[in-house]
């Protein structure tokens, strides 16, 4: 410290000033930036590298309700249209239920996220087409009240034989459930993509394909664990939904958008993966292998299935967690590119430095 | 205030904040303004959009550095080089106002023969008695002005045991009407010479030596502040604590009046010196003092066996020749009427003797170290956390352990009311709570919006605040608490009519009261210190009325004006029509919003430009008019003549503006009034780790008192290996002083939620301290941690060749409250400048440790080994 | 000096905006106190950040003023305010009140609204706390207050307006760096001030007011120094609606296939025999 000095700066302190302008954090030893970075606000870190967007608030029931609503508008459909094609009508019965049953459990994880149920009714207290969440809100409650009464026509029907009622309940319920089970089972892929959050937001294209086919999917999973082992079509469509899952994710692997980084790295990006794997190339594999053996059919038709519905959580629970990384990145909103490799800091230049002691 | 108090006539800013946008260079140091007092700071940006150049001055860069222009670091406790360096470059580069100077400054008076300089007695005045370490200053005075002695010794304002409040006027050393002069300013003995010479080492070179500012920065200040004078352009100056918390903190203010006197900046808009004071009526605490040792309106309170064997004494002393003091005794009696009322008579020289004496240092430091060595019973302490605001925290707790009683009177549960219990000291096991004897009062008061009553502020201004709800519970008034315990007092002295309790019984004590509570009435005591004529019983207008023969009266006198009628309250008015707030509050004296404004004519009476017209001589109307109160006699012309006879301004020439000193002349050499000199002479901090590159042979200021002993040690500098690092205290906008207003409110808390150290990347790298790790901070006195906050707003400055690194410090913190910290205060020590007996709080040492101290007594083990440690 | 009863003259109807002026700025956080005070908003916490003197943070639920503090070079001789160099800006953030407002267009309960002043206004009786505001603002304002379950934001103090009183926190700035006032005359002014900053040497002043994205400018716009970067401003801040056409179009065609998928499947396998 007596050692005399003719300018204000020394070259090493000039140094880690440029480092921490531009970084934000410091490398070299003596200002060891321990578990915090050198405060720094600049264009290169933004505002103390404090993220611009805030993290969505969604509790964790929000992604089941994606899942159970996915599958609810999908089996809807199923259930509406399986016997009127097919000869089918265990199966559709069973889907309408399981739709019914759905819809009013997605209701349920609804309003426990908003804490009470009057708060549910506050979303129906005006429609908005330009709301996501307003749209799905009536479409939620049209498809419950569809579902409902399909499910009380199939009652009715147990019942008394002929009923005009039931024909009528029928008739309304499963055009309703075709027609907003189509939306229901994929908007929540409109909902989160129609936002602020980078990762969401690009691919917003994709996440209502990706989200309503792993809807179709679940639906034909529960629907196989349920013991609709043996139908083909169900088994059909499950292929249909995996390999178009497959090439989802393929799609997003091959996308090099920073954006994305939180679905290929991290928990968020392992949670994205093992989802692409478990609803894309492993069902595909359990379902045609299940084509070549009859003794071994249902097993591994329950395993698609199975794999199908895991895979389905993953992708729910990692998108909607991708958005809260995604949120923190600071970078991204701020348009400030990621320091490459040519600009980083010398380490070896830094030890070189001998340090000073008092 | 006596640094402006003898420079210009009185302890107050000569300006009003407002006042500041017509500025062209606004040099703020000493005071982080932008953030002590951001709404006058609305004016210094208004006026640095308008083109003025703002510089700021300060050992950090502060919030107000980064709205200024120009800003200077500079080593904390070297503002006198700094200044220095600018009156040199002012009188080397003839920038000074010649026609102001030469008329309205003393630069052209001729001092006494043996006078000697600092200059030339390497850091000593004439005077300096070596063994009592103090100055008999008669040997400053002016040539040809007669010494006022009593019994051949003690001058006025040189007493053992007085502060410099009571000669804030200064000039009561001698007759200073008479006395030599030299209009060519060349006489050798002549203030302007002597200036010359005794600034003369202060250059450039020097600066960059002491202060650390390089000359190429010095010189950009010095030339954009010397633009700021002249007929057409004005400068102010800002100072706040950074100057005054020194041990030499009124020659740093003598400073800035010498320059402000050199450029032509007192009295004129857009000019002067803005002390910018700190509670809401700071300055109205000194105008009706709660100092020991002066009375309301800058009156002195007598001292034993000195100035005060006799009224007429008193009177003589404190008097002036010429100039407002000759009226001195017209105050004095008014107010000793005010106190004692029909009991005050000619007989008993109006009850003269009911005041008490000074008797020793009764000052807030003073008392502290008695009540520390058992010599006080019993303690009021209303609106003050001394357990945390005062310096050396440590041993003001130990102090008030000593007491019988304590009564704190304040909106919150503070440190000081608590420190038996809950202090370090007890955590410590320094102090046992078993073992303090202490009865504390914690009482409930009332704050400023659940009472009436009046703020004088930072401008001289009062303004009135009215209850705007009931105070909670049991929270009264201080006038409420402070008027009934009176009246108990009064009753029982009234029963025990003993010579001791004749002051009691004679003073007045009646106010109307109101209410369930009997709140008295606060306009009533506004009534009483504005004043009235007694023979009418009307309230007066203008302090120009009263007399010296019992009939009038006024608590003080300054402020007569405020309540000129029953039904008005000038303070209470709050119709601003005019830039400087005209009709918003009332600006003593007599609402003069920039005071010596005669100074803004020139000797003619003429504006002495049209850019900067402000009060000016109206030839047709024979009177001062203009944009302002004149600060002068209404109705006396230019040309006029002093008439000794007549006293008061017309003892005055019609040309000279300093009406408050005998030759009506600002002083930039002050002959009497202060203890350590008559010209600011630069000495280093009580501690400082760079030696005094002036005046080798006196490190510090020579008359400043250390209280050095074992509870209040001090580091051996200059070079105290332990202790390498400038320390130096301040504000944060986001706190109030010792924390008891602020720490208990969430949302200021939640801005600054903690203790921290400001330090620069230079230093965190040399101490091997991390970003937003612990520190402790170690002194002589005491140890502290706090947060480290790395921040390139600090920056090492190179001084003498050496890097010296700087410590910052907010002191805010305490144990109680929302958010609470280590007591920044327990690192300062106790010190007692000459002339206030102001603690230095600016500029001391330090070390500065990663990681945080050890808790309960292993602390002081920490702090014993630590100062133990020469490497 | 001026009462507090003094009228804006702006009456409802006309749209009203705020021009901060970090330029004048001098970091007294009194902007961000008055708001709290106003609006009885609690304290958010007692963290030490280190980040400068910001220990607030960021805008959310419970500070809706938010002032920011950024630190650049210093160099002795050189104030904070001189045209060469940016040294300690500070910068008085707020609900930007969007042209377009990605909140607004999100809310599904229609607790946000437009007011008679031209600004966005959260209800907070109708909000339910579906939180999909927080994650449609593209400058992350408006936030969930997990504790009451509903969104908050600035309301532009909505209620001193149809009082005729500019907001709280324009009103408690010393230095009149928050300017209030009618949109076209602050949208002006701006430009003005940006010209004088400008012929000071300050080339790096700018104005922030996203006009040319789809938020299609700001009711509360700001002058600033250096990038917007730095203080957490995005260049280009996108309305999430204009996402919907894609994500609605993307959303039928994969209804169409899947019902497709569901019709065929059924149709060529789901027959018996
Ligand atoms: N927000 C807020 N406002 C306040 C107060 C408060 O606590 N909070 N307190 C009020 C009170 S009581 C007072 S007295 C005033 C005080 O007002 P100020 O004097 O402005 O307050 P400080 O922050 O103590 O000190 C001012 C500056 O002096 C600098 N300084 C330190 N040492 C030196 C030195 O040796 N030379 C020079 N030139 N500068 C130095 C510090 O870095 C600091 O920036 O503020 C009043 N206003
Ligand atoms: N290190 C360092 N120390 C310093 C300074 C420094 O710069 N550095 N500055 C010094 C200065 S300038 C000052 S002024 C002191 C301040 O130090 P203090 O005066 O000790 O500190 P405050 O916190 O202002 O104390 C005022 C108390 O009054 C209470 N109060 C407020 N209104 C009322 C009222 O109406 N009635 C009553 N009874 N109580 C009320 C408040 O709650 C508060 O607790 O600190 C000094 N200490
Ligand atoms: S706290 Fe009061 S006195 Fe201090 S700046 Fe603010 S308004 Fe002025
Ligand atoms: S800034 Fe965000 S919260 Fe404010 S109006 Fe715009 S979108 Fe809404
Ligand atoms: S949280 Fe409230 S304000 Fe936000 S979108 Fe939902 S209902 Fe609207
Ligand atoms: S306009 Fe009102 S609510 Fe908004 S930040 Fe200002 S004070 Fe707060
Ligand atoms: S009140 Fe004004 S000057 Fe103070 S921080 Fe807010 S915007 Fe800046
Ligand atoms: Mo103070």
């Amino acid at each position: 410290m007596s050692e005399a000095q003719s300018s204000f700066r020394e070259s090493r302190l000039d140094e880690i000033r440029r480092e921490a302008s531009q970084f934000g954090t410091v490398q070299q030893a003596g200002i060891r930036a321990a578990g915090s970075p050198l405060p720094k606000a600049s264009p290169q870190t933004g505002y103390y590298q404090q993220h611009l967007l805030k993290e969505p608030q969604w509790t964790p029931l929000v992604p089941l309700y994606f899942f159970v609503g996915g599958a609810s508008g999908s089996l809807g459909v199923i259930g509406s249209l399986a016997d009127l094609i097919g000869e089918n009508d265990d199966l559709a019965r069973k889907a309408r239920h399981m739709a019914t049953a759905g819809s009013t459990i997605s209701s349920v994880l609804l309003i426990a996220d908003l804490g009470r149920p009057s708060r549910f009714l506050n979303m129906l207290r005006i429609f908005k087409p330009q709301s996501v969440m307003s749209v799905g809100s009536w479409v939620l409650s049209g498809f419950s009240a569809f579902a409902a009464a399909s499910t009380l026509a199939d009652i009715l029907d147990t019942q008394i034989d002929g009923s005009p009622i039931a024909t009528f309940l029928r008739t309304i319920g499963r055009t309703g459930c075709t027609v907003l089970g189509m939306p229901f089972h994929n908007y929540t892929g409109v909902l989160i993509g129609a936002t602020a959050i980078p990762v969401w937001n690009n691919r917003v294209r994709s996440l209502p394909r990706e989200f309503g086919m792993s809807g179709l999917q679940s639906a034909v999973s529960l629907l196989e664990l349920s013991g609709e082992t043996d139908s083909n079509a169900l088994n059909a469509i499950g292929l249909v939904a995996a390999a178009f899952e497959t090439w989802e994710g393929i799609e997003l692997l091959r996308t090099r958008d920073r954006e994305l980084a939180p679905t290929k790295q991290g928990l968020t990006g392992a949670l994205i993966q093992t989802a692409g794997v478990l609803s894309g190339p492993l069902p595909i594999a359990l379902r045609l292998a299940s084509l070549f053996t009859s003794r071994r059919r249902r097993r591994l038709r329950q395993a698609a299935a199975l794999s199908g519905i895991i895979g389905s959580l993953c992708l729910r629970y990692g998108w909607v967690a991708a958005g809260t990384v995604s949120a923190r990145d600071w970078r991204i909103p701020l348009n400030i590119p990621e320091p490459d490799a040519s600009t980083s800091f010398d380490r070896r230049a830094a030890d070189s430095l001998t340090r000073r002691t008092p | 205030m006596p640094g402006l108090g003898t420079s210009v006539g009185r302890g107050g800013a000569t300006t009003a904040q407002q006042s500041l946008a017509d500025s062209d260079a606004i040099l703020i140091m000493g005071s982080s303004m932008a953030e002590q007092h951001p709404v006058g700071y609305q004016w210094v940006v208004e006026a640095r959009e308008r083109g003025c150049k703002v510089i700021h001055v300060d050992p950090r860069f502060t919030r107000t550095s980064a709205t200024a222009d120009i800003w200077v670091p500079l080593r904390a406790g070297s503002d006198i080089v700094f200044l220095g360096g600018l009156i040199h470059y002012v009188l080397e580069n003839e920038k000074w106002f010649k026609e102001y100077v030469l008329h309205y400054t003393n630069a052209s008076t001729i001092l006494r023969d043996d006078y000697v300089d600092a200059e030339d007695a390497g850091g000593l005045f004439s005077g300096w008695d070596a063994e009592k370490k103090k100055y008999d200053p008669e040997t400053w005075l002016y040539k040809g002005s007669e010494p006022k002695k009593e019994n051949g010794q003690s001058l006025p304002g040189h007493h053992d045991a007085g502060g410099g409040h009571a000669k804030d006027r200064g000039g009561e050393a001698g007759n200073t009407t008479e006395f030599e002069t030299d209009d060519t300013l060349q006489h050798p003995r002549c203030i302007f010479q002597v200036l010359k010479r005794h600034f003369a080492r202060y250059t450039p070179e020097m600066v960059e030596r002491s202060c650390g500012v390089p000359q190429d920065v010095f010189l950009r200040v010095a030339e954009t502040y010397a633009a700021a004078s002249g007929r057409s352009k004005t400068g102010c100056i800002c100072y706040a604590v950074g100057w005054t918390q020194h041990s030499t903190g009124v020659q740093i203010i003598r400073a800035a009046a010498i320059l402000q006197l050199l450029l032509g900046n007192f009295g004129r808009p857009g000019g002067g010196i803005l002390a910018l004071r700190g509670h809401a009526s700071i300055q109205g605490s000194t105008d009706i003092p709660t100092l020991y040792d002066i009375l309301p309106g800058y009156m002195p309170m007598p001292f034993f066996d000195a100035d005060s064997k006799t009224f007429e004494q008193y009177i003589k002393q404190h008097s002036t020749e010429a100039g407002l003091w000759t009226k001195f005794e017209d105050f004095m009696v008014s107010f000793l009427k005010a106190w004692y009322g029909d009991a005050a008579t000619k007989e008993n020289q109006w009850g003269f003797n009911f005041l008490p004496r000074v008797t020793g240092d009764h000052s807030e430091l003073g008392y502290w170290l008695d009540m520390k060595d058992g010599k006080l019973e019993g303690l009021f302490v209303m609106g003050q956390n001394p357990a945390v605001g005062a310096p050396n925290g440590r041993l003001q707790r130990k102090a008030m352990a000593n007491l019988k009683w304590l009564v704190v009177r304040d909106l919150v549960e503070i440190e000081t009311s608590t420190f038996w219990k809950d202090s370090p000291e007890i955590e410590r096991g320094e102090l046992r709570t078993e073992d303090i004897a202490t009865e504390v009062f914690l009482m409930p008061a009332a704050g400023p919006a659940e009472k009436s009553g009046s703020f004088t502020n930072t401008q001289r201004l009062l303004q009135w605040h009215n209850k705007a709800v009931e105070p909670p519970g049991d929270a009264r008034s201080e006038l409420w608490f402070v008027y009934h315990l009176g009246r108990m007092f009064k009753g029982r002295a009234a029963r025990e009519r003993t010579p001791k309790n004749d002051a009691l019984n004679a003073l007045t004590w009646e106010l109307p009261t109101e209410g369930a509570v009997a709140e008295p009435s606060a306009e009533a005591v506004l009534a009483e210190i504005n004043g009235r004529d007694l023979t009418t019983g009307k309230l007066l207008s203008t302090f120009e009325d009263l007399k010296r023969d019992g009939t009038t009266m006024s608590g003080c006198w300054i402020y007569t004006g405020v309540k000129p009628a029953e039904n008005r309250n000038v303070a209470n008015e709050r119709s601003a029509h005019d830039a400087l707030g005209h009709g918003w509050g009332f600006a003593w004296p007599k609402d003069t919003r920039i005071i010596y404004n005669r100074a803004s004519a020139a000797p003619d009476g003429t504006p002495w430009s049209e850019e900067k017209k402000f009060v000016w001589w109206d030839e047709e109307k024979r009177e001062w008019t203009g944009k302002d109160i004149t600060d002068f006699k209404k109705d006396m012309p230019p040309d006029h003549k002093r008439d000794l006879s007549k006293g008061g301004l017309e003892a005055l020439d019609g040309d000279k503006p300093f009406g408050m000193h005998p030759d009506g002349r600002g002083w930039l050499y002050v002959n009497s009034g202060l203890k350590d000199g008559p010209l600011p002479t630069h000495f280093e901090p009580l501690e400082s780790p760079v030696e005094n590159p002036l005046y080798p042979q006196h490190q510090s200021n020579p008359p400043s008192d250390k209280k050095q002993r074992p509870d209040n040690p001090y580091a051996s500098t200059p070079h105290d290996s332990r202790f390498p690092f400038v320390l130096t205290t301040y504000r944060l906008t986001e706190h109030h002083t010792a924390g008891g207003m602020s720490r208990s409110l969430s949302h200021l808390s939640e801005l600054q939620p903690e203790l921290f150290a400001e330090i620069s990347l230079e230093l965190a790298e040399l101490t091997g301290v991390s970003p937003n790790d612990y520190v402790t901070i170690v002194t002589p006195r005491a140890l502290i941690s706090a947060r480290a906050l790395v921040t390139p707003r600090m920056t090492p400055l190179i001084i003498q060749g050496h890097q010296i690194h700087q410590v910052g410090l907010p002191y805010h913190w305490g144990w109680k409250g929302i958010v609470t910290g280590d007591v920044a205060n327990d690192l300062l020590a106790i010190s007692q400048d000459p002339n206030v007996r102001i603690m230095e709080t600016k500029g001391l040492v330090c070390n500065l440790i990663p990681g945080r101290h050890p808790a309960g007594h292993k602390a002081l083990d920490e702090l014993h080994e630590l100062l133990e440690e020469r490497p | 000096m001026s009462g507090a009863t003094d009228h804006t003259g702006i009456q409802p109807g006309e749209v009203t905006s705020f021009l901060t002026d970090s330029t004048l700025c001098i970091g007294c956080k009194a902007c961000e106190v008055a708001c709290k005070e106003w609006n009885g908003i609690s304290a958010d916490g007692y963290d030490f950040t280190g980040w400068s003197y910001d220990n607030t943070a960021a805008l959310g639920h419970s500070t809706w003023r938010h002032v920011k503090f950024v630190e650049g070079e210093i160099t002795p001789g050189i104030g904070g305010n001189s045209a060469q160099q940016l040294s300690w800006e500070f910068s008085s953030d707020v609900c930007k009140h969007c042209e377009v407002a990605g909140c607004l267009e999100a809310c599904p309960t229609g607790s946000l609204v437009r007011t008679e002043f031209g600004s966005v206004f959260l209800q907070p009786d109708i909000c339910n706390g579906c939180s999909y505001c927080v994650i449609s603002c593209p400058f992350g304002v408006v936030q969930k207050n997990e504790d009451d379950g509903r969104a908050f934001k600035c309301t532009f103090c909505t209620d001193r307006q149809k009082a005729g009183m500019m907001p709280a926190c324009a009103k408690a700035c010393p230095t009149e760096s928050i300017k209030f006032g009618r949109l076209d005359e602050l949208k002006v002014e701006a430009q003005v001030r940006l010209a004088t900053l400008q012929s000071r040497g300050m080339t790096d002043a700018q104005i922030y007011d996203p006009t040319h994205t789809s938020v299609k400018g700001i009711h509360s716009m700001f002058i600033i120094r250096g990038e917007p970067e730095t203080y957490n401003l995005p260049p280009r801040p996108e309305v999430p609606t204009i996402y919907l056409k894609d994500a609605w179009k993307s959303a039928a065609f994969e209804a169409v296939a899947m019902v497709g998928a569901v019709v065929a499947s059924f149709f060529f396998l789901g027959r018996k025999g």
